[in-house]
Formats: C-alpha cells, sequence, structure tokens
C-alpha cells in the first residue's frame, strides 16, 4: 500500500489493474476456479461481486468511527454477512429467475477474502467516498479477471461462450475441470506479469 | 472493556434486527412462490391428471422428500363458494369421484459433487411415464446434461429393473452420458430407482383401488 493519498479515479484504475484482487494480489482465488467454467457464471460472480464490495466498503467507512478497532474484525464479518443474506432474501422473493442461476454464486461471497481485505486495509481508514471508488474499483477488477478466466476456459473447454457454440469439434474438456482452472489462472498470471515486466518496468505480482 | 462489549452488541443487535425484518417482510411470499413452482412441476408430470394429492413423506439421503397420488376425475363439479377474506362469491372446481391414474415420486440421488433432487412419475403399473430435474450442483458442462431431453427421454417406459446405466449403446437400459457417468447413475440408479421402488412397497397392496 502506497501512503500518498490517491485521487478517486487513481483508486479505480488501482483496483481493476495495479491491485487486481485475482492476478496482481492473488486473493479470492478459490471462485477464479470454481466458478470460471462459462462466461455465464463468470460475469453473474462478478456483477455480484461489484455490488457487495461497493455496499461493504461504503458501510465500514460510514461506521469507522463507531468500530472499535478491536473487535473490528467480526463487525466485518457481520457487515459482509448481512449484505449478503439480505440480498439473498429479496433474490429469492422478487427475481427468483435469476436467483435460480446465480443464488449459489451470491451465497459464496460471505467467504471472500477479497472484500474482507479491502474493508481492513482501505474502508477503515478512508473517507466515504475515496472507500465507494476504491470498493467499485477492486469489483471491476475481479469483474474484468473473471471475464477473462471464463472467456478462455468456456471457448476452450466447451467451444462455447455464454452457451452459443463457436467452435465446431472435439474441445479440450479438460479446460472446464479444476484442472483446467489452475492451468487457466496460471498461464493468464504469468501473463499479465509478463506485460507489467516488459512494458512498465514493474516487478511482477511477487514483487507486489 | 465495558466499551468493547457494548459497542460489539450494539452493532449485532442492529445487524440481526435488519436481518429479521427483511426474512419477515420477504419470507411469506418466498415460500408461497417456491410452492408454486413445485405445484407446476408436479403437474407438468402428469398432464392428463386433474389434481395430484400428497400421499406421504419419506426420506432418501436423510433429506425430506414427499410423494404424490395422480388423480384424474371421475366428474368435475363447479361449486360456488363464498371467499371468506373478500366476502365475494367464486367459483371452485370440486373434484367426484376421483381415479388414480399414476403416482410421482420425489427423490434425491447423490451425484458428482451434489445431491440431484428429481421428480418421477409412474403409470399404476409402477412404469415410468416422466422423469424431470428440479436441481442439482454437478459440473457445468459434463454432469449438467442430465437435464438435457436426450437423457431424459430414455426413461419413459422403464420398470424398476430395467433402470441400469450401461456405457454405450442400450435399447432396454439406461445409457450414460459422455463424461458424466457418476452423475447418470446418481439420476438412475439411486434418485430415480430408488423413489420408484418406495412406491411399489409403500402402495402395491393398494393399487387396485
Amino acid at each position: 500500500m502506497s501512503i500518498k493519498p490517491k485521487s478517486n479515479w487513481e483508486l479505480i484504475k488501482n483496483g481493476m489493474f495495479g491491485e487486481n484482487t485475482i492476478f496482481r494480489m492473488a486473493i479470492s482465488l478459490c471462485p477464479s476456479i470454481a466458478v470460471t467454467n462459462g462466461m455465464k457464471n463468470g460475469v453473474a460472480l462478478g456483477v455480484s461481486v461489484v455490488f457487495v464490495q461497493t455496499m461493504v466498503n461504503l458501510t465500514v467507512s460510514l461506521l469507522r468511527k463507531f468500530i472499535h478497532p478491536k473487535i473490528r474484525i467480526p463487525i466485518f464479518m457481520l457487515i459482509i454477512a448481512g449484505y449478503v443474506t439480505i440480498i439473498d432474501m429479496l433474490m429469492a422473493t422478487y427475481a427468483r429467475a435469476i436467483y435460480r442461476e446465480i443464488g449459489l454464486y451470491i451465497q459464496i461471497i460471505v467467504a471472500f477474502a477479497s472484500i474482507f481485505a479491502r474493508a481492513e486495509v482501505f474502508a477503515n481508514k478512508n473517507k466515504v467516498f475515496s472507500s465507494i471508488c476504491d470498493g467499485f474499483g477492486m469489483g471491476v477488477g475481479f469483474l474484468l479477471a473473471m471475464i477473462v478466466i471464463s472467456f478462455f476456459r468456456e471457448l476452450l473447454g466447451k467451444g462455447e461462450l455464454f452457451g452459443v457454440s463457436i467452435i465446431a469439434g472435439n474441445p479440450l474438456l479438460i479446460m472446464i475441470l479444476p484442472a483446467g482452472g489452475f492451468l487457466a489462472v496460471g498461464l493468464l498470471m504469468g501473463f499479465f506479469n509478463w506485460i507489467d515486466m516488459r512494458f512498465f518496468g514493474g516487478k511482477g505480482a511477487s514483487g507486489v | 472493556m465495558v466499551k468493547i462489549t457494548l459497542n460489539l452488541v450494539v452493532i449485532y443487535l442492529v445487524g440481526g434486527l435488519i436481518m429479521a425484518f427483511v426474512y419477515a417482510k420477504t419470507s411469506p411470499i418466498m415460500f408461497q412462490k417456491a410452492k408454486e413452482e413445485k405445484e407446476a412441476a408436479l403437474r407438468l408430470m402428469m398432464p392428463e391428471a386433474d389434481t395430484v394429492v400428497k400421499l406421504g413423506d419419506w426420506e432418501p439421503h436423510e433429506k425430506h422428500a414427499e410423494y404424490y397420488a395422480a388423480q384424474k376425475c371421475g366428474e368435475l363439479k363447479i361449486i360456488s363458494v363464498n371467499d371468506e377474506k373478500t366476502g365475494e362469491m367464486k367459483e371452485e372446481k370440486e373434484c367426484l369421484d376421483p381415479q388414480d391414474i399414476g403416482y410421482i415420486a420425489e427423490g434425491y440421488g447423490k451425484g458428482y459433487s451434489s445431491y440431484i433432487h428429481v421428480l418421477a412419475s409412474v403409470d399404476r403399473n409402477f412404469v415410468v411415464q416422466k422423469i424431470s430435474i428440479l436441481s442439482h450442483g454437478e459440473t457445468p458442462g459434463l454432469g449438467d446434461e442430465i437435464e438435457k431431453d436426450y437423457f431424459l427421454n430414455q426413461f419413459q417406459g422403464k420398470s424398476a429393473d430395467k433402470l441400469l446405466v450401461i456405457k454405450g449403446e442400450t435399447a432396454d437400459k439406461i445409457q450414460a452420458i459422455t463424461g458424466a457417468t457418476i452423475s447418470s447413475r446418481a439420476v438412475t440408479e439411486d434418485g430415480v430407482k430408488n423413489g420408484v421402488t418406495m412406491l411399489k412397497e409403500k402402495l402395491s397392496g393398494g393399487v387396485e383401488g
């Protein structure tokens, strides 16, 4: 974490690229493997995360003066679980068609390291609007990562995108199995490190 | 110390109250909708039946499941009833002399990564008419092929002893889905077969009614 204050746009950009949850920070890797075997799944979870991450950052930042530092962890847990539970209940009631598709993903957001990390690292110490920008940027960064991973996995593993057939013939079945998830995330992470070192003079994810 | 405790208690109380409020507002609507969806699914299992009546409960894999009788009415009488809520008269159908034309079992099959929730309908000789997958969490792209018609349609006209999964071509048994033998087995030999066998055991005495 850099200490000098960043503008709101820099915060959003930082979340999307500089500190991308999956490719740069390497946290929240479970969903990046479990839920990226199709574009539809990846995008659904990504959008849910953008929303929850932004709302949690907003709430934590609003409450930061009331939260005693010694008990901040259980309180963050409550805020995250509360949002997830409420969204889950609202969707199960008023949007059942969508709920049947992405209800499972909403529930797993409770255990997201990235949301927890931003509440602890950023929202707990910064002003409300900066926290919203940070949460939104982090969420969008996660969404972008999910899109990239699931794009390659669905295209190679099933020959489809969003369930629409693109390539005929025998697809590489392994890409939509868990093993393919590790392959895709590992290779993409390496690729983005290479771009960072080659064109931006960075040190790669290990140097962050 | 007291301050920390109070801080935690107050925040958790507020959070709990908010969640309780949302739950109280949404849950009646949600359960109502879930019930309607299940009833619609049940009616689809036996389109020629007029009503579906619950017969009892059973517990496959220690989960709660129900079984039903699909009935055709001997005569449908339309009667006028006074609606208690609105005070208006409305028409309601009364089923006279219902005849069982088949049975429907809800069941669970233990699949590759989830319990597969199935419905199976049988005629009065316990020959499978139709099955449907209500929900599952099998591998997308492999296990979720169990939802496809080419797999489900194989079940029509099979009795319990024909509910076996075969790898490769088969005429009188169930052909496994390539790459998803475990999911195919779970549906066939666990969910549906156990459901049909259960119906047979519980009902075979009273079939002639």
